[in-house]
């Protein structure tokens, strides 16, 4: 049967698996997850490390390393008027969806970059892939402008960069392109097409606030401070215009005011670019900042979704309500959850919280807890709560 | 910063190598009497009646430094002394003479080492643990564990005696002739271009016919260990996050790796393919020696054999020296311009 | 308890013993070496000296003959020329083979640990230098140096020994110096010299007992190596003199049997194809197991 999507959602991912086996045996890292992003929203995942936050995002982008493999499972994603699955979709598909319907932000801004190219080689290779018809295009018009008023032996030059920016608008990827652009000196037809990438890679900069953003471009990532190194690597997410941005923990790893700074920057970009976000983060606070709604995950299990409002005023999950506790705030005794997330390689039986829960029952450490949808829009995975 | 400085800086940096390295092999032949190493200064045979005369000249009798001074003085000039071996004159013009049947194998041979190693690397490393990853790494252990003189009797046996395909030396006999008699000119004195500058194209195929099997001795023994540090660099550069982040943006697999993660793994292996090209001197001693071709390497082998001549032995390995000295400098240059934070830093 | 008090050195070695006996490759190589151990320890029953020769490496011949003869119930491998026996010479070959590879490995390993602890335990410009004239010795070409070497003086299977210990020991040099400078940064260390305890004392005690580990593996590593430069040099006729047990000696002795006549072109075959089965499948033995060690030991490929 044909799987379908609300015209609101953007993205349905159901009842999700994913493994790794390593040598020392199978890590359950995922373990039966749902999550739905409406059209526009910014939805945030929180838990704690390990507890399956940046798997859950890889698998959404199907880029989940070896020896990771996803057991089963489906991911919808609404193209206009019908739904398609990622998880069965073949690489080609899926290579046009990656940067241009979903693109991701990393936690390690630096390590995503890489050290042996420039920031335009890194970003204009996104450009390349996806908006290279834009670019052409940009090119042409400006050879239309230029070719009135050339003389005669560059005229001929521009005609014909016209007519090889025509083919590359129509068909990109033939024989006798490949083969032009690899003799030297007629391959500098491609210096065009750069210059407007370029052009286009400082715009994007300039919308990344990043300060004098025509250096900036022509740097190594070793040359660049790692907030100004996550704007690179969010300049290079949004450029394509996603419907989905995957942020994963894009913050967690800068300095306190940078940490600011971004966040600020993603609520102005959210405003203006209207994607879906899907945050992750293991900051209750950020939360509050910039979610509409918020899924907390634990042990590869999604343990409550609700908005952020409720989720702050009522948290349902035992874990949730500790997650908060945890927060420390003036005024108030803060309690650290006691216990760590376990290995995923052996799992606890039944509620994967139970050994670290307090108010755990017998049938927790037997029985697998159930969804409830305890108000509309408020699900909590917990025996305390029935259907 | 910028390129220039960088290789300047690197220049400079040498001298105390070079220094170094002549003093190592001054040092070791320290070991002779004053009149064997007398043999370093003699420039013609009437000179090697007044051996005393030359030890007094060039103070071989007085302490290291000094001597070592005097020669390198005298190698500064051009003079790095005279065979009494055949053929016999001097080391610098038999050197030349030699130079190219050498330069002509190691130059087709290192880029072939190279990239095949390279290739092979990452192929292995891409289908880590898969049947061809077993394959290519079991045979070249293989080949690394040939003796390197035994795989040549073996390859002279199969294609020379057996097959009757191709045999020692840089030529056939006709051929060997054909280029020492006018009007054909040897330009370059490297026999694959000569034959085609001169319009006679088999004399080209011919010296290609006779560099396959000594190609094909150098490639197996040294492939190895390119083959193995560009499969353990890939496999490093393909976990980075770069990969993920390069992947994300909607780049394939093939570009990926070719364009991400080969970059990154090829920088480990610069160094390695400057020392394996210096290093090819020291197979090209064997190789020549088997394949009977009249290069450097053979000339070093029939120098060191007893009675050894050391002037011709330190020559030799004066060369060495001073190219291993100048292929570190280009390591050090192709270093720069893959990896963009050396050229800084 | 007894798991916890289990040394790192001690657990590193665990490992590494799990890791080889899941590895093919590195049991073909022990088994290759266990059977050469075999036959250089049984040698005299398996090739028997001749009445009335002391020197059990010196070949027996039957005659002056130049032209190699076939292998023979007599001859099992055939005779070289001059009719040296081939067999003989391949069985004892072993036991020159362990002899150049243990001597010179130790000799790198003295020299090495030299160097290595001098510039790493005191650093400074001691280490500086030490270390200057390390890389000089290491860049070289090593066949070569070592080819300068035996030149100067004279050739023999102890001018080869020599010369492959004076140019081996820079990357034992290296690799002990790091792992001191490791070591030394390590708490104990820093408590051992505070309570008074020597240098000397510090030294070998608390860096060597640690930085050893990786020395022995590397040097295990080296042995085909070093067995295949020597014999490279007897091939080149820098080694001992004709009619002595090495097998790169008896290669170099087949040299000008390659070709027989037209109408038998591979006539002489027996003088190059068993000593160089045996000098192959000895090296192929250390590398197989060297390869494994690094596999093993590669802290980028490690554990996953
Ligand atoms: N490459 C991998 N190999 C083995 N296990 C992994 C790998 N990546 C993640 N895991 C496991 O998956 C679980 C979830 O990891 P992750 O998604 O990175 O957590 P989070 O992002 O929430 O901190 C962890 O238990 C981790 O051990
Ligand atoms: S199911 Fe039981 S153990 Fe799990 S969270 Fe609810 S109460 Fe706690
Ligand atoms: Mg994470």
């Amino acid at each position: 049967m044909e799987k379908t999507i609300e015209s609101g959602d953007l993205l349905d991912v159901k009842d999700l698996y994913v493994n790794f086996y390593t040598y020392a045996g199978v890590v359950e890292a995922i373990d039966g997850v749902s999550l739905l992003l409406k059209q526009g929203e910014t939805l945030g995942l929180v838990g704690e490390t390990g507890c399956g936050k940046s798997v859950t995002s890889l698998s959404i982008i199907v880029l989940v390393p070896p020896p990771g493999t996803i057991e089963k499972g489906d991911i919808l994603l609404n193209a206009g008027d019908k739904a398609i699955n990622l998880l069965k979709q073949n690489d080609r598909t899926l290579m046009n969806i990656r940067g241009k319907d979903i693109s991701m932000v990393f936690q390690d801004p630096r390590g995503a970059l890489n050290p042996v190219y420039t920031v335009t080689q890194q970003v204009g290779e996104a450009l390349l892939l996806h908006r290279r018809e834009e670019m052409c295009k940009r090119v042409l018009q400006n050879l239309e402008r230029d070719i009135p008023e050339a003389n005669t032996l560059k005229r001929f030059i521009y005609n014909c960069e016209k007519k090889i920016y025509e083919k590359m608008m129509n068909k990109p990827k033939s024989p006798s392109l490949r083969t032009l652009s690899k003799i030297p000196i007629i391959n500098r037809y491609q210096g065009r097409l750069r210059n407007e990438i370029r052009k286009e890679v400082v715009e994007l900069l300039r919308i990344m606030k990043i300060a004098d953003p025509e250096r900036v471009v022509d740097m190594y990532p070793h040359e660049l401070s790692g907030g100004m190194a996550q704007r690179v690597v969010i300049a290079m997410a949004l450029s394509c215009n996603p419907r989905l941005l995957l942020a994963d923990e894009p913050t967690t790893n800068l300095d306190v005011t940078i940490q600011a700074q971004i966040l600020l920057l993603i609520r102005e970009l959210k405003e203006k670019m209207k994607s879906s976000i899907l945050y992750v983060t293991h900051d209750l606070g950020v939360v509050a900042e910039i979610c509409d709604r918020v899924a907390v995950m634990y042990a590869g299990n999604v343990v409550e979704v609700a908005d952020t409002f409720t989720i702050f005023k009522k948290p349902s999950h035992p874990y949730t309500q500790d997650l908060l506790a945890a927060i420390p705030r003036p005024g108030k005794e803060f309690k650290s959850i006691r216990g760590e997330v376990p290995a995923l390689i052996s799992p606890p039986k039944g509620c994967r919280y139970h050994p670290r829960c307090s108010k755990a029952m017998p049938t927790c450490a037997l029985v697998k807890p159930q969804v409830a949808e305890i108000e509309k829009g408020h699900l909590v995975m917990c025996h305390l709560y029935k259907r | 910063m910028g390129m220039r400085a960088y290789i300047i800086r690197r220049l400079l940096l040498l001298i105390p190598t070079i220094i170094g390295v002549t003093l190592l092999i001054f040092s070791v032949v320290q070991v002779l009497s004053p009149e064997q190493r007398a043999a370093l200064y003699i420039t013609s045979e009437q000179q090697a009646d007044d051996i005393d005369a030359i030890i007094e000249k060039y103070h071989l009798r007085d302490p290291v430094y000094i001597q070592y001074f005097v020669w390198i003085t005298q190698v500064l000039q051009g003079n790095l002394g005279y065979n009494v071996k055949s053929p016999s004159g001097r080391v610098l013009q038999n050197i030349i003479n030699r130079a190219p049947a050498t330069i002509e194998l190691t130059i087709i041979a290192a880029p072939v080492i190279i990239l095949s190693g390279i290739a092979l690397g990452v192929t292995s490393a891409v289908h880590r643990d898969k049947l061809i990853d077993h394959v290519t790494r079991v045979t070249s252990i293989i080949g690394w564990s040939f003796p390197s003189f035994w795989l040549g009797i073996l390859l002279l046996a199969i294609f020379y005696a057996a097959l009757g395909w191709v045999g020692p030396g840089r030529l056939n006999p006709d051929a060997s002739v054909f280029i020492i008699t006018p009007p054909f000119t040897r330009y370059t004195k490297l026999n694959t271009i000569d034959g085609l500058l001169n319009g006679q194209l088999w004399i080209t195929v011919d010296a290609l016919k006779h560099l396959i099997l000594p190609v094909a001795s150098l490639t197996v023994q040294s492939i190895a260990l390119i083959v193995r540090v560009m499969r353990s660099s890939m496999l490093e550069a393909l976990t980075k996050g770069y990969i993920v982040s390069a992947r994300a943006k909607g780049l394939g697999q093939k570009e990926v790796i070719n364009k991400h993660a080969r970059r990154n793994a090829l920088i480990p292996v610069v160094t390695l393919a400057g020392m394996l090209s210096a290093g090819l001197l020291t197979g090209v001693v064997i190789t020549e020696t088997i394949f009977s071709i009249p290069g450097l390497g053979s000339y070093a082998a029939h120098m060191a054999l007893p009675p050894p001549d050391i002037a011709g032995v330190l020559g030799f390995t004066l060369f060495t020296g001073v190219l291993f000295v100048i292929v570190n400098l280009i390591v050090d240059v192709a270093y720069a311009y893959i990896d963009p934070r050396i050229r800084l830093g | 308890m007894k798991a916890k008090s289990e040394s790192p050195t001690i657990k590193e070695l665990k490992f590494v013993i799990t890791r080889i006996k899941k590895s093919p490759l590195s049991i073909a190589g022990i088994a290759i070496i266990g059977f050469f151990v075999a036959i250089a320890l049984l040698a005299p029953i398996l090739a028997r000296v001749p009445e009335g020769q002391d020197n059990p490496y010196r070949l027996p011949r039957s005659g002056w003959f130049s032209e190699p003869q076939p292998p023979s119930p007599e001859h099992l491998f055939g005779t070289a020329q001059w009719q040296y026996d081939i067999y003989y010479g391949c069985i004892w070959g072993t036991r020159t083979a362990f002899r150049i590879g243990i001597i010179v490995v130790a000799g790198n390993l003295i020299i090495g640990l030299l160097v290595g602890t001098l510039g790493g335990y005191y650093g400074g410009i001691i280490d500086e230098l030490l270390m200057r004239g390390t890389d000089i010795v290491w860049a070289f070409p090593g066949l070569l140096l070592a080819m300068a070497f035996v030149t100067v003086m004279g050739p023999s299977l102890d001018s080869i020994v020599l010369a492959l210990i004076l140019v081996g020991w820079p990357s034992y040099a290296r690799v002990i110096r790091s792992e001191i400078f490791r070591v030394k940064q390590e708490d104990y260390v820093e408590a051992a010299k505070a309570v008074g305890c020597s240098d000397f004392r510090v030294i070998t005690k608390h860096i060597l007992i640690n930085a050893i580990y990786p020395i022995v593996i590397m040097a295990s590593l080296d042995t085909g190596a070093i067995v295949l430069s020597a014999a490279a040099l007897s091939f080149l006729g820098l080694g001992p003199p004709p009619g002595y047990a090495d097998w790169g000696q008896m290669i170099s002795l087949s040299r000008g049997f390659i070709y027989k006549n037209a109408q038998d072109p591979l006539g002489y075959w027996f003088t190059w194809t068993y000593p160089g089965v045996f000098i192959f499948t000895f090296v192929l033995g250390w590398n197989l197991l060297g390869d494994a060690f690094r596999d093993i030991l590669d802290p980028t490929l490690r554990r996953r």
